[in-house]
């Protein structure tokens, strides 16, 4: 139905996608597995049009076409679940599910009566008859909206359906909803590609599945052909990064979290010690990200107790944690980190904004001094941030934090989006602040830089650290193993 | 690449036009423009109008904006003018309660928006009519006869010209060095430009905005003072339209509605600049309902050329 040939998309630093190829048929469950990064998104915004491949052909049907938008992907019959919902809270579950597009009467007029009749129907075949067409969504569970989402796509009647990490915030009995409509939908002929990185998931439902990695096609098996191990195999297979440096961890404990819960986490209970780099595996929603903005005094937690070089600390907003000698380094650099219209020089006076006066040569020679030392590529320290590629904005962002001279270093998906290069420089600035005496909190869902980094790894799953490994015992498999609640040992709530 | 660059400067392409339309009007009308006298009244109306805007440029840097100031300056005037009527307060005192008032505003202005999540547009329009009615209680149809001590306030001349143009210029000098050079002021632009990354950032950007409608009203309060001395008169009607004028002034001066952009002398050249299209327009005989078409224009067309030149650098960006 779908046939994709050579496929290339790079972006600024980054070859998201090289040369994959791929067929979809019809009334076939079709899986793409691969680690994040491995190029599974841009992939999908290729086939709907939010992505145009720098080379390649698409062929529909075997007619070569070009998608350019959305609107042309839905003509063809393609319709999306993205894991972002896009369904608008202030509107009611009947005209999110008709998303503009609501049945009419002969007079143009919406009709309510349709509209509200085929809500009903699709409702009871997602499993939440109960629900109200009319109710607003914004009052809803994550779970409840991401099935309306699915709602939503399965209205227009697709030929091809693609899901995005569907499962990842619901809940096993939505899940077997889902699964259930997506044989159903199989059966009477739609084609289904199903982006996930949960095994067991893949394994149940996919009748072929294709592996990607760094963005390069790695092949495609028959499910019943392949096991897990294989899979993983081909997602994690890589010539090791080089980069293992020497522990610099001592016994000192700088950080000290017991039982803390909060929006997001719930018991929680570690420690990192001077010199320490500890990394945090999970997937996506796992709760790292919300207790690292718990100990950051973000959002602060509920409950539990924190300690920091051995006195109390209990952050009520990220100026009193600066003050402690913690710095975050958060994962959405253009949302979060950054000042994307102003200058590097502002960039990295913003952490600095103490009482005074504004000394504006000061911020620009400290800048130009962290811009040399930091390899931070640009023609001039007055450079707007916007302009800079993706590893330079990023090291922007940690000299930024680095000239705070903190203690405790938090960073969130550090290397997101940033080039091989960049990389391995901001690896040795994390290494380099351990030498110093520094710690670092070390949240990636790219398992081969936990792995080069840290010196133990935490795993957390729905909220909760169910692991601990240590840098000797530490693999891919077994953090993937424990990250994707596969574990043995504990059971999820 | 540079001239973009130059064009982006608001301040820069702001100052000459208004240079270039002096110079216009030099050579058309020599012996009506070019006077120290309609140079000393030009000043002198947009002396009020330029102290607001100075506090509403501090709010539009980060991203804010007030849309009670006008009702505060008939407030601060009207509470002060009460004052000294009724109850033959000093003159000192009467002032003092008139700012205090102000301050008052913008702090319920501030604590609202920053602490109880209300949008400024919302928080400021209600803020407006609630301010403008308890002018009108104070001063009703008008209260005049102020103390010789208070009309010298407004009504004094310093070198030809009268005491507001150089409150105003005071004001302007000042907050403009204030904002340059001290972390507190600074603190509006990070906060402008990326709310978010601002509170990460250890910036409280709570209080901030706090200050920031306390510092614009007590402006505002200042304005109003100085409004109700020159005119010999509390009006309950002053400052009717004025929030409207000062953010128009403010846009033109550089400043963005989501906030980042914006210089303190880009508000007084804002309002420079709309004080002489109007003063262009009475001299020239043109019909006073033109003013509000013409300055309409100008504002869309200077907001749409920075929109055009913003695209046009991208899409160099993106070529090379």
């Amino acid at each position: 139905m779908l046939r994709i040939e050579h496929v290339s998309k790079t972006f600024p630093g980054v070859k998201a996608l090289n040369k994959v190829s791929l067929e979809v048929h019809a009334g076939q469950v079709h899986a793409i597995c691969g680690e994040n990064g491995a190029g599974k998104s841009t992939l999908m915004n290729c086939l709907v049009g939010a992505v145009q491949p720098d080379e390649g052909q698409l062929y529909w049907e075997n007619e070569p076409v070009s998608i350019r938008s959305f609107q042309q992907a839905a003509r063809l019959g393609i319709s999306i679940v993205y894991q972002e919902l896009s369904i608008i809270d202030s509107l009611s579950v009947g005209e999110n599910i008709f998303a503009g597009h609501p049945p009419l009467t002969r007079f143009g007029m919406i009709d309510f009566a349709e509209q509200n009749h085929q809500v009903r129907k699709m409702l009871v075949r997602l499993g939440m008859a109960a629900l109200d067409p009319g109710q607003k969504t914004g009052l809803l569970s994550v779970a409840a909206r991401q099935m309306i989402e699915l709602g939503k796509a399965l209205i227009v009647r697709p030929r091809l359906l693609i899901l995005d990490e569907p499962t990842a915030s619901l809940t096993d009995k939505e899940s077997k909803v889902l699964f259930s409509i997506i044989r159903e939908i199989s059966q009477q002929g739609t084609a289904v590609v199903y982006i996930s990185h949960r095994m067991p998931e893949i394994m149940q439902i996919s009748d072929r599945i294709t592996v990607l990695k760094d963005g390069s096609y790695q092949g495609t098996f028959p499910t019943n052909e392949i096991t897990v191990d294989q899979l993983i195999q081909k997602m994690v297979g890589r010539a090791l990064t080089t980069f293992q440096a020497k522990s610099h961890a001592t016994s000192e404990v700088v950080l000290h979290v017991q039982n803390l819960s909060g929006k997001g986490f719930q018991n929680v209970s570690f420690e990192i010690k001077k010199g320490e780099i500890v990394g945090f595996a999970g997937l996506v929603g796992a709760g790292r990200t919300e207790l690292a903005l718990a100990i950051f005094g973000e959002t602060p937690a509920l409950s539990g107790t924190i300690e920091l070089e051995g006195q109390p600390f209990l952050p009520q907003s990220p100026r009193e944690a600066i003050q402690k000698g913690i710095a975050y380094v958060p994962q959405e650099r253009k949302w979060l980190g950054l000042f994307m219209e102003k200058s590097i020089v502002e960039n990295i006076a913003s952490s600095q904004l103490e009482k005074g006066w504004y000394r504006k040569h000061i911020h620009e020679k400290n800048a130009q001094e962290l811009c040399r030392n930091r390899a931070i590529r640009t023609p001039s320290v007055w450079q707007q941030v916007r302009k800079l590629s993706g590893g330079n904005q990023q090291k922007v962002v940690l000299a930024k934090w680095l000239n705070t001279r903190p203690e405790l270093l938090i960073v969130d998906e550090p290397t997101h989006g940033v080039d091989v290069g960049a990389k391995a420089e901001i690896y040795e600035l994390l290494k380099e602040q351990t030498k110093a005496g520094k710690s670092v909190m070390l949240i990636s869902s790219e398992l081969p830089e936990l792995l080069a980094l840290s010196d133990r790894v935490l795993v957390m799953y729905q909220g909760q650290i169910v692991k601990e490994i240590t840098r000797e015992q530490a693999t891919e498999e077994n953090l993937l193993h424990y990250a994707s609640g596969r574990t043995d040992s504990i059971s999820s709530p | 690449m540079n001239l973009t660059k130059h064009l982006q400067d608001r301040v820069l392409t702001l100052g000459f036009t208004t240079l270039l339309l002096c110079v216009l009007m030099t050579i058309v009308f020599p012996t009506q423009f070019a006077t120290v006298d309609n140079f000393s009244q030009i000043l002198l109306n947009l002396s009020i109008d330029t102290i607001v805007a100075v506090g509403m440029m501090i709010l539009m840097i980060a991203g804010m904006f007030d849309l009670s100031v006008g009702s505060t300056v008939a407030f601060s005037g009207g509470m002060a003018g009460y004052l000294m009527y009724y109850h033959q307060t000093p003159v000192f005192l009467a002032i003092l309660a008139g700012l205090l008032g102000s301050l008052v505003i913008g702090f319920v202005n501030g604590w609202f928006i920053a602490k109880g999540g209300i949008n400024p547009m919302i928080q400021t329009l209600a803020m407006m009519g609630i301010v403008r009615g308890f002018a009108l209680m104070l001063s009703g149809a008008g209260i005049q006869n102020f103390p010789y001590e208070f009309i010298y306030i407004g009504q004094s001349r310093l070198l030809k010209l009268q005491a507001p143009v150089w409150y105003m210029i005071g004001t302007v000098l000042v907050m403009a060095w204030l904002v340059n050079k001290t972390v507190f002021f600074r603190r509006y632009y990070f906060i402008g430009g990326n709310e978010k990354a601002a509170r990460l950032s250890g910036i409280e950007v709570e209080k901030m905005k706090i200050w920031a409608f306390v510092i614009s009203a007590l402006l505002a309060g200042i304005a109003g003072i100085l409004l109700s001395s020159r005119l010999g008169a509390a009006l309950s009607t002053s400052g009717r339209g004025l929030e409207l004028r000062v953010i128009t002034a403010v846009i033109l001066g550089g400043a963005s509605l989501s906030g980042g952009y914006g210089k303190i002398g880009g508000a007084f050249l804002g309002a420079l600049f709309m004080a002489i299209v109007n003063n262009a327009l009475i001299i020239g005989r043109i019909s006073g309902y033109w003013q509000e078409v013409i300055l309409g224009s100008i504002l869309i067309t200077a907001v749409g050329l920075d929109q055009w030149l913003i695209r046009r650098s991208q899409r160099v960006k993106l070529k090379s």
